[in-house]
């Protein structure tokens, strides 16, 4: 007799599809030409080395194959690509000012709503541009630089953007992070000063409305030696029946015994190809810790990686994927390892349902100057249905005896003798299911602050029914 | 066989390709193989009811066909380019086979004896028919300074209900390139039980394919090495489950010294359809030198949700504690480094029940301890 099974509906995506017109922005030509990459570099007020900086990558993206490893992106043509859509407003302050329809976006979105309750400061990006940014007084009384990049660039922290900008993730490192050094806009500065301990996070919302389009913001983060930053990054866009690209860049430097959260939920569309690249780079006694969310994009490449360069240095990954249908996402984390004592430590969950296809993918590296470092990675699968896919796919590269490295991975679905156990200590049947499936998601619902653990909670509906399988 | 050269392979490539900074993806061989023929090989003891050779048995039309499978479809794990290797390498395959319903449990003992600058390759079809079983011990060893070559592929038919215990024990010389190519096939209920000792060679690369075709079929598979010095072991498994219910369990123990480099693949691919299957894999690597190189990619591919998958693996060195408490004992740390390598080597080659093997291994083990 044919089994049942636990049903788990798909990410319920009602709140993020909605759309308005963008017959007012201005946009560049589709495709990827050196007149586009200049037409780019102008709007964006750039200085002459980021002109320059710009067309060089655009040379390394012309000579870089395609990976030949992951999920297939054929449906990906560049030559349909608008890189550059700008909406038709300044950023602003104040929402007040921020156009209707634009305003209206992030308001059912809740970003307002969060910045009131929650947050230290909002970013918020539609399309190519910053529309909206803010950071409260006090926490820019500490000296707390929030800003968008192209302000930054153009501004006092033109230095410091040069001294940083694409030096952990270099254009050469891929083709996509060649095709974001050409055409980036858009995206966050953070600075923090040595010392500083931002108490609530700060968050960049990343919106993409137009059809056909890219984003490619870029968000540089300086966390400052014995400095505290959470910061939080969410993105979504209306589904069309074109191709959306986004090939985003995050780069985190994190001084000397200071600490960074970075935090995510991705909900981009089903139409989107999420190939973003985000690196982090730890000091002496720094720490970084990623908690990300992937529920959305039809295809994902995302590998957040930490270099743990200074002794004593530490990296946490914490990640869910949830695939459901039409959905091919490959997500995991790279960490390596250069400094004495350092330690990372990977845990992540993945879901896959109705035909979704979920990869984990990982590397810890372990150079030879690495000595007493540790590294711990486990990683599970949940296959809700026999038409999905799942596999892990996690590398260890270790060149030095004086290390200790631990892996573990588990892939199957809801145990029968899970629910046997529950049921027979008085549980009901369907409570049981939920609390298996809701406890796999845990772990990273637990680490989000409170509001996008419900958010998160929202986005995994779990409905079960009927008996499990 | 003489004259066949070589001079590039890729080999040992991963079913699924991740990171080319990696360079996990496959193994490339770039020694020239200048085959000799050169191998004195020696079987020491036939049991009754195995049968050796193409010795026309019933259901038989050569050594490519059993009962109507096609021995030539098994692929082995170390890709099409090393089976293309042998084949033209090889015009005959010894092979072995134990007829319907026979079960030996006595051993078929072979040894190949190398010398230095031999070069040999060989290949070797071993048949379990229908609810039969027996068991294959083979060594290869030369003396620890001779270089040359040896490959071996092994091709293996369990049929229903049969079993095949398969023991390898590598013992070659330093400067030896090693082959080792297993690729083999269970039908329902057939049970494949391979240990593998990599002690030897200067480079080796060994791949298995098994692939658990029918119901419940199952596979389990022991393997332990150690590299020191310069050498440089390259592992490739790939357990493939497509009948329901089967199962595998893959562990592999080992220890790293010198400048030794091992890379380490083992996939475990859940196919649509293999409902109730289970397959496991562990790695263990003690690392006892600073400037080893550890590779380690456990992959599991899944496209069944009825299916229970894992890997674990540790890589390190030597806890403090254990250290400590055998150094209060009055071992050094070296002391205490060679009995923890003996132990994770040991566990491997106490599953052989053979004596003389078993003696080789310990001459050879206490020899390459002598000269740390």
């Amino acid at each position: 007799m044919e089994k049942e099974r636990t049903e788990v509906n798909d990410v319920d995506r009602s709140m993020y599809d909605f759309r308005y017109s963008d017959k007012d922005s201005y946009k560049v030509n589709e495709g990827l030409t050196e007149d586009i990459v200049l037409t780019i570099s102008k709007e964006k007020h750039d200085p002459e080395w980021m002109k320059d900086f710009r067309l060089k990558s655009l040379e390394v993206y012309n000579k870089l194959k395609l990976p030949d490893w992951g999920p297939d992106i054929s449906g990906l043509n560049m030559d349909d690509i608008v890189t550059y859509v700008r909406p038709n407003t300044k950023m602003s302050a104040s929402w007040e000012e921020v156009p209707k329809d634009i305003k209206d976006t992030f308001e059912r979105l809740g970003i307002p709503q969060a910045e009131r309750s929650s947050l230290a400061g909002v970013g918020a990006q539609y399309d190519s541009e910053l529309v909206y940014h803010n950071v409260k007084k006090e926490v820019s009384e500490q000296g707390v630089i929030y800003t968008d990049m192209e302000s930054a660039l153009t501004g006092e922290y033109e230095q410091m953007v040069k001294d940083h900008f694409m030096k952990l993730v270099p254009p050469s490192d891929h083709k996509f992070a060649a095709l974001h050094g050409a055409v980036w806009s858009g995206g966050s500065f953070v600075y923090v000063p040595p010392g500083v301990k931002v108490e609530i996070p700060l968050q960049s919302y990343f919106r993409l409305n137009a059809p056909g389009a890219g984003q490619f913001e870029h968000t540089l983060i300086i966390v400052s030696e014995g400095a505290d930053l959470h910061f939080i990054e969410g993105c979504s866009a209306p589904k069309y029946n074109v191709a959306n690209l986004h090939a985003g860049c995050v780069e985190l430097y994190v001084g000397k015994n200071a600490r960074l959260r970075y935090s995510t939920i991705e909900n981009w569309s089903k139409n989107m190809y999420n190939l973003n690249t985000k690196r982090a780079i730890c000091e002496e006694g720094g720490s970084i810790e990623w908690i990300s969310g992937s529920f959305g994009s039809h295809v994902s490449y995302l590998y957040p990686s930490s270099i743990l360069k200074g002794d004593d240095s530490h990296a946490e990954f914490t990640g869910i994927t949830f695939a459901g249908k039409g959905q091919n996402l490959d997500t995991g984390a790279k960490m390596v390892h250069v400094g004495k004592r350092s330690s990372s430590y990977i845990n992540t969950k993945s879901i896959s349902k109705a035909g979704g296809i979920s990869t984990y993918r990982s590397s810890v590296t372990v150079l030879p100057s690495a000595e007493d470092s540790k590294a711990s990675v486990s990683c599970a699968s949940l296959m809700l249905d026999d038409i999905s896919r799942s596999d892990t796919v996690p590398a260890m590269d270790i060149r030095t005896d004086k290390a200790d490295i631990g892996h573990e991975a588990k892939i199957g679905r809801i145990s029968d003798d899970a629910i046997f156990y529950l049921m027979s200590r008085g549980i009901p049947e369907d409570d049981a299911k939920a609390m298996i499936v809701s406890g796999f998601a845990d772990p990273v619902s637990k680490e989000l602050p409170l509001e996008y653990a419900v958010e998160m909670n929202n986005l995994i509906q779990l409905e079960m029914k009927g008996a499990i399988g | 066989m003489e004259g066949k050269g070589l001079t590039k392979l890729h080999v040992n490539s991963l079913p699924t390709l991740t990171w080319n900074f990696l360079k996990i993806n496959d193994a490339k061989v770039e020694e020239r193989i200048d085959l000799n023929g050169r191998c004195q090989s020696l079987i020491h003891n036939i049991p009754n009811g195995i049968i050796i050779g193409n010795a026309g048995c019933e259901g038989c039309s050569g050594c490519d066909n059993v009962n109507g499978f096609d021995i030539r479809s098994i692929n082995g794990g170390m890709g099409r380019e090393a089976g293309d290797f042998f084949d033209k390498a090889c015009e005959d395959s010894l092979v072995i086979r134990a007829k319907k319903g026979v079960k030996v449990k006595e051993a078929l003992c072979i040894s190949y004896a190398l010398k230095d600058t031999d070069s040999t390759a060989i290949k070797q079809v071993i048949v379990a028919e229908e609810n039969s079983e027996l068991t294959v011990v083979m060594d290869y060893s030369s003396g620890v300074s001779d270089g040359g070559f040896f490959g071996v592929q092994t091709k293996l038919y369990i049929g229903k209900g049969a079993r095949i215990n398969l023991v390898k024990i590598e013992l070659l010389g330093r400067s030896f390139l090693h082959f080792d190519d297993i690729g083999a096939v269970c039908d329902d209920t057939g049970s494949l039980n391979t240990i593998q000792m990599e002690l030897g060679g200067g480079k080796s690369y060994v791949g298995s394919n098994i692939f658990l075709k029918g119901y419940k079929s199952n596979y389990k598979g022991d393997t332990a090495y150690l590299c020191i010095e310069d050498q440089q072991l390259d592992m490739n498994y790939y357990i493939g489950h497509e009948g329901k219910k089967t199962s595998c369990d893959l562990t592999v123990k080992g220890a790293l010294r010198d400048n030794a480099v091992k890379s380490f693949r083992g996939t475990i691919d859940l196919k649509k359809g293999a409902k109730g299957a289970k397959g496991q894999e562990l790695e263990e690597t003690l690392l006892l030198s600073e400037k080893v190189k550890n590779n380690t990619l456990p992959v599991i591919l899944c496209d069944e949700d009825d299916v229970e998958g894992s890997h674990g693996a540790s890589i390190g060195r030597l806890s403090g504690d254990i250290l400590f408490y055998m150094q209060s004992r009055g071992l050094s740390e070296k002391d205490a480094e060679i009995l923890m390598t003996k132990a994770k080597i040991n566990s491997v080659r106490n599953l052989i029940t053979d004596d003389k093997s078993i003696g080789k291994i310990q001459h050879y083990m206490e020899d390459a301890f002598s000269r740390l």
